[in-house]
Order: C-alpha cells, then sequence, then structure tokens
C-alpha cells in the first residue's frame, strides 16, 4: 500500500513537472492594459473677461484582449472631472473577429469611420492640440461612436491601398425641442444607447492611398439615417444624411529635414427640414408657471418655426518636425498650425458662424508623450447667447500613452 | 436632396456589396499565387513599411517599445484600427519582432 501510495505521488509530480515546462510558452490568450492620461493649464480671455484653471486630469484606460489570432476584444473608459464631479464614460467596447485577409467583423460599441478625426486622431497623445478642431465632440456635427456592426477591411492594387468600412448602427435621435432644450430644435444627438425607432443609420468609409508610399490618403464617408425622431411623433419621419472627405499627408522631406504632417476633414451634415415649436414667455419668463392676472403665463405661447437644417465643418492642420536636425532638443520640437471653421443652420436657435486659428509648439519626451503649449483665437457668430464673441485662449497641456 | 442622398446610398450599398464579394472570393487566390519576380517589383520591407505606414496616425514606436507578446496583440489591434492590409501587418509586425 505504502509504495503505491508512493507510485502515485512521484507519477503526479512527474505530470507537474511536466506542466511546468510549459510554462513559459506564451498563452494564446493576451491582454494589455493601455491608455493615455493628459492635464494642464488653461487661460482663456473672452471679451474681456478672463478665466484661468488648472484642467484635466482626464484618464482613459484601454484594455485589449486578444483571444486568438483573429479574435479581439477592445474597450475604452474615459475617466474626467467635470463640475465637480468624476464623469464616467464607455468609449468604445467591441469585439472583432477577421473572417478573411480583407474582411473584419466588428460588434459592439465602436468609433465611427466618419472622416477620420474622431476615430483615429483625438486620442490626446495623437492630437497635436488640447482642444478637438470646431464641429466634433460636444455640439457638434460628427459622429463620433456608434452601438452596431461594421464590415472593414484592406487591399494592395498594385503599389496604391484601399481600405473601406462599412456598417450600421442605432441611428442618431433629432433634438425636438421638447424635454427641456427648446434652443437645440433640430439637432442631432448621437449618444444613444437604445435606439427610439425600428431604422439604423448606415454608413461607411473608403479611403484610397494611391502612392507606394502611403504618404497620402483621401477618404470618403457617408452616414445615413432614414428615421430620427420618437416612433410614432410627427418627427419620426425626418431623415439625415452626413457626408465628409478627409486628406491626410505625411511624409518626411530630406529637403526640409523633417516630417510634414497634413491632415484636413470637411464634414456636412443635411437634416430633413421640420417644423419646431419656440415658446415665447409673455411674462418675460419668469417661469413659475402661476396664474396671474387671468391669462397663462409661464407655460407661454407656442409659435412654429423651422428652417434649411443644415450644416458644416471644416479644419485643415499642417505640423513640421525638425527630424532630421541634429540638435537633439530641436529633433524633438514640432510645430503646428490649425484652421477650422463651423456653420449651423441659419435660422436655427443653435445658429452659429464660428472661425478658429491655433497655433502650437510641442515637445515630445517619447512617441506617445508630448508636451504642448498652443494659442488659439475663435471668432463666434450666434451660438447659445447670439451676438460676436472674440475669445482667446493659451494652454500648456501634457498628454501621455502608456 | 431626397434623390441625391439614395443615389449616394445606393451607390455606397453597390460598393459594400462589390468589396463584400471580392473579397470573400479573392482570399486564397490573389496573395499566394504572385511569384517571386512579380513581388520584387514592389516590394517594399517590413522596416520601410514599418517607417511609412506607423507614422501615418501617431508618432513610430520603435521596435524595442514592447516585447514579442504585446506586438502580437498590437498587431492585431493596429490591422484592423487602422485598416492595414495583411501582408503590409504581416511584414512589418516580423520587423517589429526580430529588431526588439
Ligand atoms: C490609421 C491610423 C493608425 C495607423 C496607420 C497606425 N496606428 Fe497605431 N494607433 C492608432 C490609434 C487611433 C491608436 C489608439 C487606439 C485607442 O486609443 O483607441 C493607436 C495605438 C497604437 C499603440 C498603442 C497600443 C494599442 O494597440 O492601442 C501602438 C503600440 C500602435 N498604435 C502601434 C502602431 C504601429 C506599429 C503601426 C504600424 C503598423 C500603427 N500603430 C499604425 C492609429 C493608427
Amino acid at each position: 500500500m505504502k509504495n503505491l501510495t508512493l507510485l502515485l505521488t512521484m507519477l503526479v509530480l512527474a505530470f507537474n513537472t511536466n506542466a511546468q515546462t510549459n510554462i513559459f510558452e506564451p498563452s494564446k490568450t493576451q491582454f494589455m492594459i493601455r491608455g493615455y492620461g493628459h492635464t494642464g493649464f488653461n487661460y482663456q480671455n473672452s471679451e474681456g473677461d478672463n478665466e484661468s484653471s488648472f484642467v484635466g486630469s482626464a484618464f482613459s484606460p484601454i484594455f485589449l484582449f486578444k483571444h486568438s489570432d483573429r479574435l479581439m476584444f477592445e474597450a475604452e473608459l474615459e475617466f474626467e472631472l467635470e463640475h465637480n464631479q468624476l464623469e464616467v464614460g464607455l468609449e468604445y467596447a467591441d469585439v472583432m473577429y477577421v473572417l478573411n485577409k480583407h474582411m473584419t467583423v466588428r460588434a459592439g460599441k465602436f468609433l465611427l469611420p466618419f472622416g477620420t478625426f474622431m476615430e483615429r486622431l483625438h486620442p490626446s497623445w495623437i492630437n497635436r492640440f488640447s482642444t478637438k478642431p470646431l464641429g466634433f465632440g460636444h455640439g457638434g456635427i460628427t459622429p463620433a461612436s456608434g452601438i452596431g456592426v461594421e464590415l472593414r477591411g484592406a487591399f494592395d492594387i498594385g503599389k496604391s491601398k484601399l481600405n473601406y468600412s462599412v456598417y450600421g448602427v442605432n441611428g442618431p435621435r433629432l433634438k425636438d425641442g421638447t424635454g427641456g432644450e427648446p434652443e437645440e430644435a433640430g439637432m442631432l444627438q448621437f449618444q444613444n444607447f437604445e435606439d427610439n425607432n425600428l431604422s439604423k443609420a448606415i454608413g461607411g468609409r473608403l479611403g484610397i492611398l494611391p502612392f507606394a508610399d502611403s504618404s497620402t490618403e483621401l477618404g470618403f464617408s457617408a452616414y445615413s439615417s432614414g428615421k430620427l425622431g420618437e416612433k410614432d411623433s410627427e418627427y419620426e419621419d425626418v431623415g439625415a444624411f452626413l457626408y465628409a472627405i478627409d486628406f491626410s499627408f505625411v511624409k518626411q522631406i530630406p529637403e526640409l529635414s523633417g516630417f510634414i504632417d497634413i491632415k484636413a476633414q470637411y464634414s456636412k451634415s443635411n437634416v430633413e427640414n421640420a417644423h419646431y415649436v419656440e415658446i415665447h414667455d409673455e411674462d418675460g419668463g419668469d417661469g413659475d408657471g402661476g396664474d396671474e392676472g387671468g391669462h397663462k403665463i409661464g407655460e407661454g405661447e407656442g409659435v412654429e418655426y423651422t428652417f434649411d437644417n443644415q450644416s458644416d465643418a471644416f479644419y485643415a492642420q499642417l505640423s513640421y518636425r525638425p527630424t532630421m536636425a541634429t540638435n537633439n532638443f530641436l529633433k524633438n520640437l514640432e510645430f503646428v498650425g490649425r484652421y477650422s471653421n463651423f456653420n449651423t443652420p441659419e435660422g436655427s436657435l443653435w445658429e452659429e458662424k464660428s472661425t478658429q486659428y491655433a497655433f502650437g509648439i510641442n515637445y515630445w519626451l517619447s512617441w506617445r508623450s508630448v508636451v504642448k503649449l498652443s494659442f488659439q483665437t475663435t471668432d463666434r457668430e450666434g451660438g447659445h447667447d447670439g451676438g460676436f464673441s472674440k475669445t482667446e485662449a493659451i494652454s500648456l497641456h501634457w498628454a501621455i500613452g502608456f | 436632396m431626397k434623390k441625391i442622398t439614395k443615389i449616394f446610398m445606393r451607390l455606397i450599398m453597390m460598393a459594400g456589396i462589390i468589396v463584400t464579394v471580392v473579397a470573400c472570393s479573392s482570399s486564397k487566390e490573389i496573395y499566394t499565387d504572385i511569384t517571386e519576380s512579380k513581388e520584387v517589383k514592389f516590394e517594399r520591407s517590413g522596416a520601410q513599411l514599418w517607417g511609412e505606414t506607423c507614422s501615418r496616425c501617431h508618432l513610430v514606436p520603435s521596435p524595442a517599445a514592447y516585447n514579442d507578446t504585446d506586438w502580437s496583440t498590437i498587431e492585431l489591434h493596429m490591422r484592423i484600427r487602422a485598416n492595414i492590409s495583411e501582408s503590409d501587418s504581416n511584414k512589418i509586425f516580423e520587423f517589429l519582432k526580430s529588431a526588439n
């Protein structure tokens, strides 16, 4: 009996050591935590009104989970301090599966390839400025992410390259002015967790890199949704069609001793016209809803109005890094300029015409850590408060990817 | 405006269908059949493709930035996110893994 126990123990040990020899083989399942963060200081002067503040401390962890050579999961969380509160967002969370050489399917919440800025260039360690160009982000006209499915892939065609993406997502919602935001009637709200009707938005992007050195890319994107409004509401059938054209040129040019990087995107939004209701408070808007003097006050009287619901946004950015300079400090410097403009529909309550110039000097500490010093001036006509305003801002930001 | 939208969407859908068909039907043949001599003409080395491709969106990470295991995770992530063709991606990451 004793002998048998001994034999068994030896066998178990033998198997154990066998198992241990496998330990150093790379696992097929790979997990990476990455992400980025930024922090900085902003100083702003708007029509004599000065503000300054340390800002940011934004932190975006990214989880990459590679299950096999074809299957992967990616997710990004976004932690940000806003209005004295910690805001948490789910930037994306999607599964990706490589179907074949030229096609991958993605499903979940993913960044939309509508143009290139939101999908490829907005992370703070990639973006050359601490701000987004006009027309992107809050109050912007371009969709950033969507919940749905996507097919994407790339081909080599001789010396040229082609990449494509087609997707179907829960479409945007039309803000119809009800629900406490009458001044935003006609805007599209892209952040949707659930669809408000049966119609989905479909879209895609086609990117062409005509030259063998991949220096130049031209992209065409479209995004269309047949129904934007709440099901069974009078806005249900209002549709929208958006398109974007993007351009990228990145090349090391020996004559200039460095890298030239040009990025540009034009985005256009067409929403079908609809009638919205503007509420005028009759007593100057005390808003107490009380019945003073025999007629309804506070509820106000609705006035119907409509407008041609078209918006567009454009930006172009040029940067130069003297990477071939002999001086080490100079090598890591980058000089960058950006022009952007943004036009929202005339006659809407969110009408605005804005133009912005931004200039910056960046210092690259590594390939994914950069200190950005920028100056930005924005002329804005209209907007929430109406009238004309000029805002100048200086910022010093530090972004790091890890 | 509505008409243009419709035509545009139809074109996109058609392009989508064509791409799907081509992608599914050509996945086996196109690249494997190319003969050595033909390939040499356009062939760009992994190192060259790394410099050109990986600088398009962000600065280029050096091969030493990650170990082989991490590179292979990044390989799949970038191939999909940056829509890089499989053949380019293979060459680039082979180079990165050999030079780290
Ligand atoms: C089309 C744009 C684009 C190209 C081309 C590109 N990248 Fe990226 N890369 C990105 C974006 C965008 C991110 C950030 C992902 C995120 O934050 O969601 C990123 C992130 C990374 C990261 C951080 C880890 C990760 O996977 O997120 C590494 C490493 C990286 N890229 C390496 C490369 C290499 C190597 C190449 C060349 C093969 C390359 N990239 C080409 C856009 C690109």
